[in-house]
């Protein structure tokens, strides 16, 4: 849980200057802005996580939790630690301090809940393999060396729910960016999980394709109860499809609240277009 | 039908024949992770490796039948080595090979300079080109046992070897020990090169590991397909090879790296159709 009270109706605070945590502290409470319900039922539970790497603080003290069901936007300059954070949710590293809760678990034992659409796609180009193999792979835990008929209709069945159903047998090396995505965000929902990371799931992908796959992902954690975070730079699009934003930089949680609340205080806005790759992205919409 | 059975009537081609087969075999299985790695140039590095750990064994005092042996420790150091600095930087396969190559070479002549003028002359070539007319019913055991385990391991382990492989960070995701993995996969490499040098010879050893890994990388589409290519590949080639080169009276290694060389050239055709 978050030290940070939930609400609160004092008038918006001036752009801060970020020294102690009880500064912090005393500016969010200034923040209006609106926690989800600390009693609903939680898929993700970040509990004053800090992390550290290479003797660098890179994630300070971040606490925030998920309902099931909630589609979140984790935003943030370059380098803010968001794709850190997330390494930690998987558990691919463990925390500095702090503990991470998927379902109430520890990420070792929720890797069935999860599902991952990496940020930079770190696969071997070269590797033979078809969409149906890395599909069928994070079911297996294992890549298959032979995909069994039910294991197909089961690949075939989500890409179908993603509109990519025509990729099933295709090389992963020969598609196109966008169709990339659609494979590994099937990938991502054929274990059926709780909740899935999208971390720029749009990096590479055209204007319209983009806003596509966005409006995709959001459908399916609508229709399937399906929590989300999706990490993005391009804050204007999808700032207002998200329930709720989660604002990160340096490391240190500065904002959590509705779309309409965070986007609406200058400071944050300000903070999240300036100095950072948002003001081009959003000039590209 | 004479042509095989001829040849195969002697003891000393049916040892050959079984010692082929099981280094290709197995190098052509691990052959192909390898090569998917970005590791091909592994058998050549851990070859000369085994160079370095033959000279100190010799400079210890041990013959050279036996210094191959002590080789084995040194050579899957110098493996771990290079999966160290894989992980631990940003170097590529390639780069991280070189430096332990030439580390571990130079480690050899210093060695081999260190010895005193009366100890037996070394016969570099016997090491160089392998001998494996001259394998004996020993050096036969060694070489099964070792193919035959470092198979059925790397079998054991192969849809999380390949997994691991394909996407590191997607496998961590699925819980499959990446790092483990990969130090056994370059372990176990080390131990069948030396196996293998024993057998072949430093200078040919890495074709059994790159060639028909990467034929059957030309012509499979799956990784698994690979591999089955791969395997057929190497075996057929080792065989064929060494028939070959009883009735042409040519050396028998460098006959099956031509016959291996002759079906990448094939693949390589086919695929381009
Ligand atoms: N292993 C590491 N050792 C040291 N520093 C690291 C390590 N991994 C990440 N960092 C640093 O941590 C900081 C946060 O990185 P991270 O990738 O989490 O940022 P991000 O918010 O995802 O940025 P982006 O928007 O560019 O994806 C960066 O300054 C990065 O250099
Ligand atoms: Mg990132």
């Amino acid at each position: 849980m978050s030290d940070v009270p939930v609400g609160g109706g004092e008038p918006q605070a001036p752009t801060p200057a970020w020294a102690t945590s009880l500064e912090r502290r005393e500016h969010a409470q200034k923040l209006k802005q609106t926690r989800p319900d600390p009693g609903a039922p939680r898929v993700l539970d970040v509990d004053h996580v800090s992390i550290e790497r290479g003797g660098k603080l890179i994630v300070d003290d971040v606490s925030f939790f998920i309902p099931k069901g909630e589609f979140v936007c984790l935003c943030g300059p370059n380098g803010a630690g968001k794709s850190t954070l997330l390494k930690a949710v998987m558990g691919l590293l463990e925390p500095t301090r702090g503990k991470v809760r998927i379902g109430g678990e520890p990420p070792e034992r929720a890797r069935h809940k999860v599902g991952y659409v990496p940020q930079r796609k770190s696969y071997s180009m070269d590797f033979p393999a078809r969409s149906v193999e890395l599909i069928t792979a994070a079911v297996r835990g294992r890549w298959p060396a032979h995909v069994k008929p039910e294991e197909r209709e089961r690949a075939r069945a989500v890409l179908a729910k993603v509109g990519g159903e025509k990729l099933l047998d295709k090389p992963l090396a020969g598609l196109s960016g966008g169709e990339t995505q659609r494979v590994f965000l099937a990938r991502a929902l054929v274990t059926e999980p709780a909740l899935v990371i999208l971390d720029e799931p749009t990096a590479g992908v055209d204007v319209s394709g983009r806003a596509e796959l966005l409006r995709l992902m959001v459908e399916i954690s609508r229709s399937d109860e399906l929590a989300a975070i999706l990490v993005t730079h391009n804050l204007g699009a999808v700032a207002h499809t998200a329930e709720r934003i989660v604002y990160l930089e340096a490391g240190r949680l500065l904002g959590w609240g509705l779309p309409d609340e965070l986007l609406g205080q200058s400071s944050l806005t300000a903070l999240a277009f300036a100095g950072t790759d948002h003001a081009r992205h959003r000039d590209e919409e | 039908m004479d042509l095989i059975t001829e040849p195969l009537s002697f003891a000393f081609m049916q040892r050959a024949l079984y010692a082929g087969l099981a280094v290709s075999v197995v190098c052509a299985v691990i052959g192909v992770f390898v090569v998917q790695r970005g590791l091909a140039f592994i058998g050549d590095g851990l070859a000369h490796a085994c160079f370095g750990g033959i000279a100190i064994g010799l400079y210890l005092g041990t013959d050279v039948e036996n210094a191959v042996w002590m080789a084995i420790p040194f050579t899957v150091l110098i493996a771990l080595g290079i999966g160290f600095v894989l992980r631990s930087s940003h170097l590529r396969g390639d780069v991280a090979t070189g430096v332990f190559f030439s580390f571990s070479f130079a480690l050899g002549i210093l060695f081999l300079g260190l010895r005193s003028a009366a100890a037996r002359p070394v016969n570099v070539e016997s090491l160089l080109f392998g001998s494996i007319l001259a394998v004996s019913p020993e050096v036969l055991n060694v070489v099964l046992i070792v193919s035959a385990t470092a198979l059925v391991v790397t079998l054991l382990l192969w849809s999380r070897l390949a997994y691991a492989i394909f996407d590191p960070e997607l496998a961590a995701v699925s819980g499959v020990p990446v790092a483990a993995l990969e130090y056994l996969l370059l372990g176990q490499t080390a131990v069948v090169i030396v196996v293998a040098v024993k057998t072949v010879g430093i200078v040919l050893v890495s074709s059994f590991i790159v060639i028909p890994a990467a034929a059957g990388r030309i012509l499979g589409t799956t990784l698994a397909r690979a591999t089955m290519l791969a395997v057929a590949i190497g075996a057929a080639g080792a065989a064929f090879g060494l028939v070959a080169s009883y009735h042409l009276d040519v050396p028998t290694g460098a006959t099956i790296i031509l016959t291996h060389c002759a079906c990448f050239a094939v693949a390589l055709a086919l695929s381009r159709r």
